[in-house]
């Protein structure tokens, strides 16, 4: 569970790492600023040649807290015949939120599903290349406990057919090695509902289905079943796209306030929210990992053309 | 209910008015033939509730609650039988009580038995077993749901009684009751662990559907959480396939009580209560079902008292089916709730 934490300077990115041009607060305290209303973000915009417009609003950690834990080394995913994943080559850092984007289709959700081996629950799905948590292959690892440390929140929100608090207490329950009372759970349900900024909505009744809550509820109850579990890395597949922009705000703070502990993968349509939340950014394309970097260096000064297409709004 | 159904949307304006009024009409006449159909089934199970209760009346009226007390049945069916045939001297005189645990004993330990067996065979044919396995399994199991039952109540009587009463009874066993009752081997656990047999093979199969059922987000969820697939299966797929379950077990158990052929041939068809207390003997005697007690009776239904008394124990099977049915219903009620689908 521990591990060195100057790590960070031994990494090889796989698609060349820039020299870090990442804005540094004075102080270096991290300052989470919550995002404008809509309408005065302008859009992330680095391809036309007319700079970057947003700003990113908080800074990156010193990198004494930056460590990496996972890497994928040339992994590649075929689901049948078709490849999904072509040899991609990422590290993934506590310290330091990573951003996935690219457009539809492009192995995002297949990539981050390896992470912690989901995909070995699609038949046709096969895998090879490398992935190391902590210097170890997850291969190696017992599948349960690779998933309770590394946990997924899905696209799609999938809370159980149970009430909001059995939902959050699942993992709790079944990861224990005795069942713990309902009393006993109380406390870290509620504290994972707060993180994940449902709890003034729920806490009436937690007693409620939770498939009776809206698609939003159910996202951030989906987000606050895996904190509950306390993952060392977590991993989010679009964790805002059903959600408005006060709950987009709170799961963005969430995540940029969680970053220190834990290490976050989040995949994201919304390149604003990329550029707000995220320090690095991977660019996928057709499988491809076409560019890595710093996160501000991605929107302002992609090097490939796909990348700054995309930023631009070319397609996606 | 519980569920509150979305409120029906006003018909779109921008269906031509033609279609919109033929379908309509449409709708009304399938809707109307519809609860027709269902009016009809409701109407000839209620007419038949009716039909056999009258018919059982007599017997019921003789007895009063002692129609549910001990005695000696097997007895007092011959007295009705032979009943004379001035309607002022009929013989009703009789206690079922021994019928009832008979049916009440080979059901219950069937169905406990079958549940057992048929709800882990499902979760292994669903999670564990390979598919190979499979493709020779769930054939099989379609198959064995097909036997018919006289042939269950052969095999049982030509293997499994004799084998029993050979292997497993000690002659001081038969004699240690020897004076109370005769132990053959026909006996009501073998005749439960038969009427399990028979009932497995469809329980397997609607648990198995139900499984199948369970959203794979959900169990992958539980899976994405690191908990093993022996988990997800149990607390995430039998969860939420708890309406199928119930289910199966209603069908499996309606299937049991109304089980009588093979029940005639290996249950020993002997009135008797088994008393717990024997041990081990316990197991090895006799009973007489409802079921069996009826089609073993059947030519005698001429005798007017003895058609009546044997009205009176389908009467005893019908309110137990339909008691079991609303019991299944009113177990699932709550699970709705949660957004378990049955
Ligand atoms: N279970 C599966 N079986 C076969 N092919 C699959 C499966 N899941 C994904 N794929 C294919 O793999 C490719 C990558 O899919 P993936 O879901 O990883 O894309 P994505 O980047 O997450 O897209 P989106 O942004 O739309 O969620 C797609 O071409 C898709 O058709
Ligand atoms: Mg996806």
């Amino acid at each position: 569970m521990t591990m060195p934490d100057d790590s960070a300077d031994l990494i090889v990115d796989g698609a060349g790492p820039p020299p870090p041009i990442r804005r540094l607060v004075p102080g270096g305290a991290p300052t989470i600023v919550l995002p404008p209303p809509p309408g005065t973000i302008t859009a992330p915009n680095g391809a036309g040649g007319t700079g970057p417009t947003v700003e990113r609003r908080v800074s990156a950690l010193p990198a004494a807290q930056v460590a990496e834990r996972m890497r994928t080394e040339e992994l590649r995913i075929a689901y049948g015949g078709k490849e999904a994943v072509k040899g991609v080559s990422l590290p993934v850092r506590r310290g330091e939120v990573l951003a996935l984007i690219g457009p539809s289709g492009c192995g995002k959700t297949t990539l981050l599903r390896s992470l912690n081996r989901l995909t070995e629950l699609t038949p046709t799905a096969t895998r090879t290349g490398r992935i190391v948590l902590d210097d170890q292959d997850v291969d190696t690892l017992e599948v349960t406990d690779l998933r309770r440390r590394v946990s997924m929140v899905f696209q799609q929100p999938n809370p159980f057919p149970m009430s909001v608090f059995d939902n959050v207490a699942y993992a709790l329950r079944e990861q224990g090695s005795r069942k713990p009372r309902k009393g006993a759970l109380m406390e870290p349900v509620t504290e994972a509902l707060r993180r994940a900024g449902l709890l003034t909505e729920v806490q009436d009744n937690l007693d409620h289905p939770a498939l009776r809550l809206s698609g939003g509820q159910q996202q951030r109850l989906c987000i606050a079943r895996a904190l509950a579990a306390d993952p060392e890395v977590l991993l989010l597949d679009e964790p805002c796209s059903a959600l408005d922009p006060k709950s987009t705000a709170t799961i963005e703070e969430l995540i940029v306030r969680l970053r220190e502990e834990v290490a976050i993968v989040i995949v994201t349509h919304n390149l604003q929210q990329a550029h707000r939340v995220a320090d690095k950014v991977g660019f996928m394309y057709l499988g491809d990992l076409v560019e890595y970097g710093d996160g501000d260096r991605i929107f302002s000064a992609p090097r490939e053309e796909r990348t700054a297409d995309y930023v631009a709004g070319a397609f996606g | 209910m519980a569920t509150t159904a979305p409120a029906p949307a006003p018909v779109a304006p921008a269906v031509p008015r033609r279609a919109r009024r033929s379908g309509t009409a449409q709708d009304r006449r399938t809707e109307l033939v519809l609860a027709l159909v269902a009016a009809t089934v409701l109407a000839l199970c209620a007419g038949m509730l009716v039909f056999v209760f009258v018919k059982a009346w007599p017997s019921f009226e003789a007895n009063g609650l002692s129609w549910f007390g001990d005695g000696n049945v097997d007895q007092q069916i011959g007295d009705i039988f032979k009943s004379p045939a001035d309607p002022a001297d009929y013989v009703y005189t009789i206690g079922a009580l021994p019928l009832i645990v008979g049916t009440f004993l080979t059901t219950a330990a069937a169905v406990v038995l079958g549940l057992v067996f048929s709800l882990f065979t499902a979760i292994f044919i669903v999670e564990f077993a390979p598919a190979w396995l499979n493709r020779i399994l769930e054939p099989v199991v379609r198959l064995l749901a097909a036997v018919p039952s006289v042939v269950y109540g052969l095999i049982g009587i030509l293997v499994l009684v004799p084998f029993v009463a050979e292997n497993l009874i000690s002659t001081e066993r038969k004699e240690s009751v020897a004076f109370v009752v005769q132990l053959t081997g026909a006996s009501w656990s073998v005749a439960a662990v038969i009427l399990a047999v028979m009932i497995v093979p469809i329980m397997i199969a609607i648990i198995v559907d139900a499984l199948r059922a369970v959203p794979k987000s959900w169990t992958e969820g539980a899976a994405a959480l690191g908990v093993n697939r022996w988990r997800v299966m149990w607390t995430i797929s039998v969860r939420t396939a708890r309406p199928a379950i119930i289910a199966a077990v209603i069908l499996a158990t309606a299937r049991a009580l109304g089980e009588a052929i093979m029940l005639a041939m290996v249950a020993g068809s002997v009135g008797f209560i088994p008393n717990p207390f024997d041990g081990l003997t316990f197991f090895f005697e006799p009973v007489r079902p409802l079921a069996a007690a009826v089609v073993e009776n059947a030519e005698g239904l001429s005798v007017i008292p003895f058609g009546q008394t044997i009205y009176a124990f389908a009467f005893i099977l019908l309110v137990s089916s339909m008691v079991l049915s609303l019991g299944g219903w009113l177990a699932k009620r709550p699970m709705r709730k949660y957004g378990i689908q049955s």
